[in-house]
């Protein structure tokens, strides 16, 4: 560009008369010399009238010229960069990326910090519980603070890199995958300090790549009746809980991340700002939330590097189990508990289904079997007077929907390990099937029309000899089934039956992700469940909060040319 | 050493590109040495150049060059010199009067003719509030839409003719959220579309329209023994659609939450565009990208006409109340800490002072002569009588240990009814302390182990500058509410100054200007220093994205450009 312009800029100098603007006004002033040429051409350096030396002339004309190449050529970037289509942005080229590379290895000046080696990079890029298309990164880049991931943010949108933010890897819709144009993998793992705990405002404040599990560790150890109580899959940080806008077996007692557990955060925008969304009282009406706007965007909008959420006291629980005949009446048992006026004292409520209390019993990690049974799982909470008064109404309950063996856990050892066995389905159902692997779908629907998706999924999948077994966070109208496969040929039966079972949540007024997310796997569904225009307002804010596209781009926001 | 090599392979080159094009430039060479001289003969010129001046024109060329990308560079304010230059004053974005009357006109046209109103009371009516302070502003036409579609046709037209747009319904929220904006515009009043539509008591929803007010919903589900109850309970007469706008809160916060937590399911909303989103499905919970429902909670206005909405429902809970007083406020805090961190069933806790157990003693409408003490209310929930008992001794327990001097359990129904309309009066009662004065509502949230401070440190403030106040406080939130009572005008300067303090304090305890009132017209100054300048913009920005035109509630919530400092415009210009 450099060479182009300056030959450009000679050319101009030396040949004025290629302009003609200077040719008109010279022959005017060989034609007849007018007695005072006017202010403007005394001034104009391409006015034979130039009231200064050859150089101020030569001077002059080159600021004009240079102004005007570089600033065409800058325009012309932008237009290019800045496409109204967010599938059509152009990324930095093989080149771009290297000296991304090169600027990110002298910017944190660590080993450490940088890595390119090539497993891991694949390893960052792919997950083995998603099937969807992956691509390895172009490096991983592990920040320390804020600070570092201005740092990364700046460079990537200098040299147009797209940078895929990652935790705790634990996401099954291929979030973090890496771009085919090569991107930047930002390992947020560096970052997961617990950097205050205000017990007297049950709230506290963390880094990112804190894990759930830890924080609430932490908590146990230090002796601090409170909890974090958004329980996703076990390994996941608050960064991906946050991106995912997740929720887990709590839900049905304390909500989702989308409610108010999260009070604020500080989030790296893509033109390398720091914003704080909002300051620590549990309650504001200062406008709308934009710490909503980042809580399942799955990093497309900003880089969540601190957050404060919200804690709740630690409650006694109990767990128990009972069996039904069928989904269907252990299904409307759940919703008539949930609405009883005992409901509150429901911490969480989760089906298995048959098969999967099969699987569990097979995978040898219980020591007495359980019995194979479309099965319901309560964690009740309260007092122990509460927790009897709860459980007498709950079995009065399960009883009137036959169900039947409503028992609990007789030690806090066997609770412990039966949460756990709910908790670890998705490892029981592959150590079950050895040899297979295991797709994990993810519908919700009003609780009402759960019992009709359950039954018409189990049917589909048995007449297409599919073996599944079912979890579901009944009490909010979600469940998963996981389903089974060996090759690549089973797989393609499994995508088919997945598309199905979507569109039949949508059918019910449900949605395509209760709680995992979009990502690459549940693009195309997003335009049917929301409408056009609903994916539009967000691809719109998508496009300005982030105009070239940067951030964990390819995700979440369906293509236009798809719908 | 590479770099000098590569710096002479470009000299050389020059001087070949240099030569050639000597040839073909020769009547400009003379023409130059021509102008050249001119100007050495009349004594400009007074060094005339030994070497060809070409060469030495070439040399100040490249460093004009030079200075011309270097001035390019620092051209970081492109964006506002563009808009200085090319657009001085802009005129204003809103239509003229006669424009405004065309819409007027064809507003009149697509809507049946008794939902069209320019009766100068009926505009008095929608621009001002006897509930807050802000001077009134009337709008130029008030319409009554039936339906979503005739959102549309208003909204369409608004932009058309470039109208502001300020959506309406029940008149409770106190920042002036919905003033007439100055130039004038349409007033959207939403009270015809009010009904509920669809009640699914099996998934705990119900559809409804936005100006069906929370307290009908309740009531209807009661009427139709639905053991269902919509838990967000703001003023009495606010309506669902305002409470979306405003993302408020109530007394139930403590356990339920906000409206900016998951009660909305989903809203259908009329965009500035004219198009017409539904944000979500009816299922409880989805992870299909950020919630675009969120945008519109506490929005007040500005992004879209929420049209419908879904909400959730919970089942209702026995309650019972009771009220505790205490020395001090940090002592009742503290104590409603403790309760709160035992996890027992606490629907509401309620704080008041002093002043305002004075207040209801004067009103006369309670039964009681209360204790003139800072007290506490409480409502306890829990599945059964037993579970009530047992909570109300847990607390007992907890506010004796806290310094408690009395404590009072409601024994019926109609003595908890009876306790909590006392607290439910605050308003009138509080009026009452001063008869003939008029009463400001504050609205300030801090982390809730910072209230005693805040409360201690207002109490002070207004002391100094004698004015009376009661306060009550949703202290299980950290928010509270202080009446400031004035009679004339000189009063309701200091009281704005105590108001302006009280904010600024609560900032700096990490808290906000406002806990659930909203920003409007009266907390937007106070928007950068709470929340920064790179949040407002970014709030400015998808304003902006969303609502190109600024006709929807324009001069609310957001604050204007010249407060944010520190920020360069918009930051897609950056790069």
């Amino acid at each position: 560009m450099h060479r182009s312009a300056l030959l450009l800029r000679r050319h101009l100098v030396l040949n004025p008369s290629s302009r003609t603007l200077a040719y008109t006004v010279r022959s005017r002033s060989y034609s007849s010399t007018p007695p005072k040429p006017s202010l403007l051409l005394q001034y104009c350096p391409w006015s034979s009238a130039f009231r200064g030396s050859l150089g101020a002339r030569a001077f002059l004309q080159a600021i004009a010229y240079s102004l005007i190449i570089v600033g065409g050529l800058q325009y012309a970037n932008i237009e290019r960069s800045v496409s109204p289509n967010l599938e059509t942005t152009q990324y930095g080229s093989v080149e771009d990326v290297k000296k991304a590379i090169e600027e990110l290895r002298v910017a944190f000046n660590d080993p450490q910090a940088v890595a390119t080696d090539p497993e891991s990079l694949k390893i960052y890029g792919s997950s083995e519980h998603s099937y969807h298309p992956i691509s390895p990164h172009a490096v991983i880049v592990r920040p320390k603070s804020t600070d570092d991931v201005v740092k990364v943010v700046n460079i990537a949108r200098r040299y147009r890199v797209p940078i895929v933010p990652y935790s705790g890897a634990t996401s099954l819709e291929g979030h973090f995958s890496g771009h085919p144009t090569g991107s930047i993998c930002l390992d947020m793992s560096k970052m997961d300090e617990i950097l205050k705990i205000n017990v007297d405002d049950s709230d506290l404040t963390c880094q990112s790549g804190a894990r759930w599990e830890d924080i609430n560790q932490t908590l146990k150890n230090r002796g601090i009746p409170l909890f974090f109580p958004l329980d996703p899959g076990p390994g996941a940080t608050i960064g991906g809980m946050i991106g995912t806008g997740c929720s887990g077996t709590n839900a049905v007692r304390y909500g989702t991340a989308r409610s108010e557990w999260f009070l604020n955060l500080t989030v790296v925008l893509p033109d390398g700002s720091v914003v704080k969304t909002r300051r620590r009282a549990r309650k504001s009406a200062a406008g709308f939330d934009t710490t909503k706007l980042f809580i399942g965007a799955e990093g497309t909008l900003g880089i969540v590097t601190e957050v404060t959420l919200r804690l709740t006291p630690v409650l006694p629980t109990k767990v128990a189990m009972a069996q039904f005949p069928n989904v269907q009446n252990a299904v409307s048992a759940v919703q008539e508990i949930l609405n009883s006026t005992q409901g509150p004292h429901i911490q969480c409520i989760e089906l298995l289904d048959d098969h999967m209390m099969g699987a569990i019993n097979d995978a040898g990690f219980v020591d007495n079997p359980y019995p194979v049974k479309d099965t319901l799982f309560f964690k009740i909470q309260g007092d122990s007077k509460s927790i009897k008064e709860t459980s007498k109404v709950v079995n009065e309950v399960i009883k009137r929907h036959s169900g039947s063996n409503f028992k609990f856990a007789s030690t806090d050892a066997e609770a412990d390990e039966m949460w756990l066995n709910r908790k670890y389905c998705l490892m029981s159902s592959i150590a079950a099937n050895p040899g297979h692997r295991c797709w994990t779908t993810d519908v919700c629907v009003p609780v009402s029309r759960l019992p009709q998706l359950v039954q018409e999924t189990k049917e589909d999948l048995a007449s297409h000899n599919l073996r599944s077994t079912i979890v579901g966070h009944v009490g909010d109208g979600n469940f998963h089934a996981l389903i089974l496969f060996k090759n690549e040929e089973e797989l393609k039966h499994v995508e088919e039956a997945v598309h199905r079972l979507v569109h039949r949540a949508l059918a019910l007024d449900g949605t395509c992700t209760g709680e995992h997310g979009v990502g690459l796997g549940k693009k195309q569904y997003l335009t049917e469940e929301l409408g056009e225009e609903t994916v539009e307002l967000m691809r719109k804010i998508k496009r300005t909060v982030d105009p070239f596209n940067i951030l964990n781009p390819g995700k979440l926001y369906p293509n236009k040319r798809d719908s | 050493m590479a770099s000098i090599q590569a710096l002479q392979r470009i000299c050389t080159r020059r001087s070949v590109t240099l030569a050639l094009s000597r040839a073909s430039a020769r009547p400009y060479t003379r023409h130059f040495s021509q102008t050249f001289k001119r100007f050495s003969e009349s004594g400009q010129g007074n060094n005339p150049p030994k070497s060809s001046p070409t060469l030495a024109n070439l040399g100040i060329a490249v460093a004009g060059g030079v200075v011309g990308v270097i001035a390019y560079s620092s051209f970081d304010r492109l964006e506002e010199l563009k808009t200085l230059f090319l657009h001085p004053k802009p005129k204003s974005k809103y239509g003229s009067p006669e424009d405004f009357a065309k819409a007027i006109e064809d507003l009149r046209q697509l809507l049946p003719s008794e939902d069209v109103s320019t009766n100068p009371d009926d505009l008095l009516v929608h621009g001002f509030s006897p509930n807050d302070h802000h001077p009134a502003c009337s709008p130029s036409v008030v319409v009554y839409p039936r339906s979503t579609k005739d959102v549309v046709k208003i909204v369409k037209i608004a932009s058309k003719y470039r109208m502001p747009v300020i959506p309406y319904s029940g008149a409770t929220s106190l920042e002036g959220q919905f003033r007439g904006h100055e130039t004038g515009g349409i007033c959207v009043d939403m009270n015809h579309m009010d009904s509920i539509l669809e009640i699914h008591e099996a998934d705990s929803d119900i559809v409804c329209q936005p100006a069906t007010r929370w307290m009908d919903i309740n009531e209807t589900l009661k009427e139709k023994g639905i053991p269902l109850f919509w838990p967000i309970d703001p003023a009495p007469g606010a309506t669902i659609g305002g409470m979306l706008s405003t993302g408020c809160s109530g007394t139930n916060a403590v356990r339920y939450g906000t409206a900016k937590g998951e009660w909305f399911l989903n809203a259908t909303v009329v965009l500035p565009s004219g198009e017409v989103i539904k944000t979500r499905r009816r299922s409880r919970k989805s992870s299909a990208g950020f919630d675009v429902t969120k945008l519109f909670i506490g929005a007040e206005g500005t992004l879209g006409i929420v049209t419908e909405v879904t909400i959730r429902l919970a089942p209702v809970l026995p309650t019972t109340v009771a009220v505790a007083q205490f020395p001090d406020v940090r002592s009742a805090t503290s104590a409603v800490t403790e309760v709160l961190n035992s996890g027992v069933g606490i629907q509401c806790v309620e704080l008041v002072d002093d002043v305002f157990m004075k207040a209801t003693n004067k009103y006369g409408m309670s039964k009681r002569k209360w204790a003139e003490k800072d007290s506490l209310f409480f409502k306890f929930q829990g599945p059964s009588q037993g579970s009530l008992k047992e909570t109300a001794e847990v607390v007992k327990r907890i506010v004796r240990k806290h310094g408690a001097t009395g404590f009072e359990l409601a024994r019926t129904k109609e003595e908890a009814d009876e306790l909590w309309s006392d607290r439910k009066n605050a308003h009138y009662s509080g009026l009452a302390l001063i008869p003939g004065a008029k009463g400001w509502p504050t609205d300030v949230c801090v982390p809730v182990s910072k209230l005693p401070e805040l409360v201690a440190e207002t109490k002070k403030d207004l002391e100094e500058i004698g004015l009376l106040s009661t306060i009550v406080g949703h202290v299980g939130d950290g928010n509270f509410h202080a009446l400031i009572l004035f009679e004339n005008d000189e009063e309701f300067e200091r009281a704005q100054g105590a108001v302006h303090r009280m904010v600024r304090r609560a900032i700096a305890l990490d808290g906000t200007c406002t806990g659930e009132h909203g920003v409007g017209i009266g907390k937007r100054k106070y928007l950068v220093e709470e929340l920064g300048a790179g949040t407002v913009q970014l709030m400015k920005t998808i304003k902006k994205a969303v609502d190109p035109l600024d006709l929807f509630n324009p001069g609310k919530l957001y604050p204007d450009d010249e407060e944010l400092p520190g920020t360069k415009g918009d930051p897609s210009s950056k790069s």
